[in-house]
């Protein structure tokens, strides 16, 4: 039985569709994460799950029920809310017992409940506050709290982690996974935050202009994406698409690459049948930053090439190098000893064997 | 202090004693005799603090054919303005919140065509509603006098709270609806909690409104039900004997005591309930 089964979900606003047939399945226990730049549905999806907005056509099933029609209290789901939405007027303990309060929940076990929350979550000396005397992270934790006491078959999370800082925000998400995977809830988490998507979940719908791009585990997206959209969107600093000339070879395909006034010829050493028929096009290269680095012995397979550096960022454990190839600017990163000056020209070494090919026009992969 | 802070203050000593010289003219006039009256100016000190004329408006004087002063009439205000302040603050408060947390399809028309509730001059609707009273039986009757008073109020309390709701954000209803509360335990448990600002906002000015209302009160009352105003109109104008200005000045000030001692007690949150919202935080 499926936790969760979104099927041909549709939403639109008079004439306009915002999201245009969704179909999403997952199992109990699994982490999924909709991700997507803003305005691509996701939010609204995750709301009409809540049943905090209609369907305009399609079913959601939660468990065995289908819930379609359901009011949000009838659905077994909670949620953590952008903004925490902790009732101004209430404590912390009030704030999370209030649902088994309007359930007709008896006080003492009420009692019990909360406490159990408040430990796990470690908000114990804050029970008797109000939330305008809480920091940002309480108020984050109590809202997981409010969620957790509950008990739901399924966490509805709405981007929670985004009014944090940046530090806040690392920690409350490894403690979001610990969570999960001590629990073993079923979580549905709406981000823009690709890091946050690639980190926490078990399964990723990337979604754009109201549809899913493509559904599956953070590493298939980051290896494999659908399309130049999602390859783009996923991984910090986000690939290079290089527009290349494709032509064929003895070994299999050739790219033509220009970087500081010389031409290089780049083996493709991938079986692509699609590209059979691109030679003597053009085509997009999708390349990621890791996959260009400095000189090394220990990968074969890779070709060199020397590159005009224009921009030089160091980041600590990696410095990342703006290249210009194909006329194109191209992030490279690179050990932080192998470094030169901008200006300079670097013998650069493409590790080919991941790379992703795009059609230029559709801009859907090539396989 | 430099130039400018004796300039401000001068300014606003000058427009404080403009507005307090009625209000002290009042006041010992209220505590003179006749006599001092007639012999002193209008700025001349009461040579004792003398309550008569306080009493004889409170219980004696005549407002017309009868003489009971205006203690009967001030009850009258009382219950008139407490059930039409309550009921249309409820009411205020909950179009407030079903305008702005449970939009439906026209709501933003429906709240456009409210406001012009909030423009049309009291005379308008006289002889309308002197129809409609009749027409439900209660014309002549302290009954008919709330009910025009909620009426004409549902307007001013409804935009209150509707714009004081508009900065609650409806992620507090949409997790109160996850935490299964209906629509009237979200209203009792959640926003009413949190709206005392407003709440105060639309008492003090329901109650002013009400309370210092002279037209509907002339209009659509009589005999024994009708409010102090009406009455302190009669009093003035009722013309037998000689003028009494001190009886006049203390029925004046009896009538005007409850919206002064409604602003001394609630008037800081008044400031607060209408700048709440304009900064945020």
């Amino acid at each position: 039985m499926q936790a969760l089964k979104i099927q041909n979900v549709e939403k639109s606003f008079g004439a306009i569709k915002v999201l245009k047939g969704i179909n999403i399945e997952i199992e109990p226990g699994q982490f999924l994460i909709l991700v997507g730049p803003s305005g691509c549905g996701k939010s609204t999806l995750l709301n009409m799950i809540a049943g905090l907005e209609t369907v305009s056509k399609g079913d959601i099933v939660i468990g065995d029920r289908t819930v379609t029609h359901l009011d949000p209290k009838d659905r077994d789901i909670a949620m953590v809310f952008q903004s925490y939405a902790l009732y101004p007027n209430m404590t912390v303990s009030q704030n999370i017992s209030f649902g088994l309060d309007i359930a007709k929940m008896p006080k003492p076990e009420q009692k019990v409940v909360v406490d159990r929350v408040a430990k796990m979550l470690q908000i114990e000396p804050l029970l008797n506050r109000k939330p305008k005397a809480l920091s940002g992270g309480q108020r984050q934790r109590v809202a997981m709290g409010r969620a957790l006491a509950r008990d739901p078959s399924i966490y509805l999370f709405d981007e929670p982690l985004s009014n944090l800082d940046a530090k806040l925000r690392v920690e409350m998400r490894s403690e979001i996974k610990e969570l999960h995977q001590r629990e073993k809830t079923t979580i549905v988490y709406v981000t823009h935050d690709q890091i946050e998507a690639m980190t926490l979940a078990d399964v990723i719908a990337v979604m754009k202009d109201g549809e899913v791009q493509q559904f599956g585990t953070p590493q298939e997206i980051y290896d494999n994406p659908e399309n130049q959209f999602i390859a783009g969107f996923m991984g910090s600093p986000s690939m290079n698409f290089v527009p290349c000339e494709l032509s064929k070879s003895d070994d299999g395909y050739e790219l033509l690459m220009e970087s500081a006034g010389k031409v290089t010829r780049l083996l493709v050493n991938q079986d692509i049948p699609g590209l059979a028929q691109y030679v003597g096009r053009s085509v997009v290269l999708g390349v990621r930053p890791e996959q260009i680095t400095q000189v090394s012995e220990d990968k074969p397979d890779s070709m060199v090439m020397p590159c005009a550096v224009e921009i030089v960022e160091p980041t600590g454990p990696d410095t990342m190098v703006t290249i210009r190839l194909n006329g194109v600017k191209t992030v490279c990163r690179v050990h932080p000893t192998a470094i030169c000056s901008p200006g300079e020209p670097m013998f650069l070494q493409f590790d080919v064997t991941k790379a992703v090919f795009f059609d230029p026009e559709t801009e859907l992969r090539i396989r | 202090m430099s130039l400018n802070r004796i300039l401000i203050y001068g300014v606003l000593t000058l427009a404080a004693m403009f507005y307090l010289l009625p209000l002290l003219v009042m006041v010992i006039t209220s505590l003179k005799d006749l006599e001092e009256i007639r012999n002193g100016t209008m700025l001349t000190l009461p040579q004792s603090l003398n309550f008569t004329a306080w009493d004889k408006a409170w219980s004696t004087a005549c407002t017309g054919v009868s003489c009971e002063g205006l203690k009967g009439y001030f009850w009258n205000s009382v219950l008139i303005v407490v059930p039409a302040v309550l009921v249309s603050t409820i009411l205020g408060a909950l179009n407030g919140y079903v305008l702005t947390k449970w939009r439906f399809r026209g709501s933003n028309l429906f709240f456009g065509l409210l406001l012009i509730g909030t423009m049309i001059p009291f005379q308008v609707i006289l002889l309308p509603m002197a129809r409609t009273l009749g027409f439900l039986g209660i014309a002549g009757t302290t009954w008919g006098l709330i009910l025009v008073h909620i009426i004409y109020g549902l307007a001013f309390t409804t935009l209150f709270f509707r714009n004081y709701y508009i900065s609650v954000p409806s992620e507090l209803v949409n997790a109160a609806r996850i935490d299964g509360a209906g629509f009237w335990m979200i209203f009792y448990r959640i926003i009413l909690p949190i709206s005392t600002p407003i709440l105060v906002v639309s008492i003090i000015w329901q109650f002013t409104q009400i309370w210092n209302d002279f037209l509907f009160g002339v209009v659509y009352s009589s005999g024994d039900y009708q409010p102090i105003t009406v009455a302190l109109n009669n009093l003035v104008n009722t013309s037998t004997g000689v003028k009494e200005y001190n009886v006049d000045m203390a029925a004046a000030i009896i009538a005007a005591l409850p919206t002064l001692f409604v602003y001394i007690v609630a008037g800081k949150y008044f400031v607060r309930g209408l700048t709440a919202g304009a900064v945020k935080g």
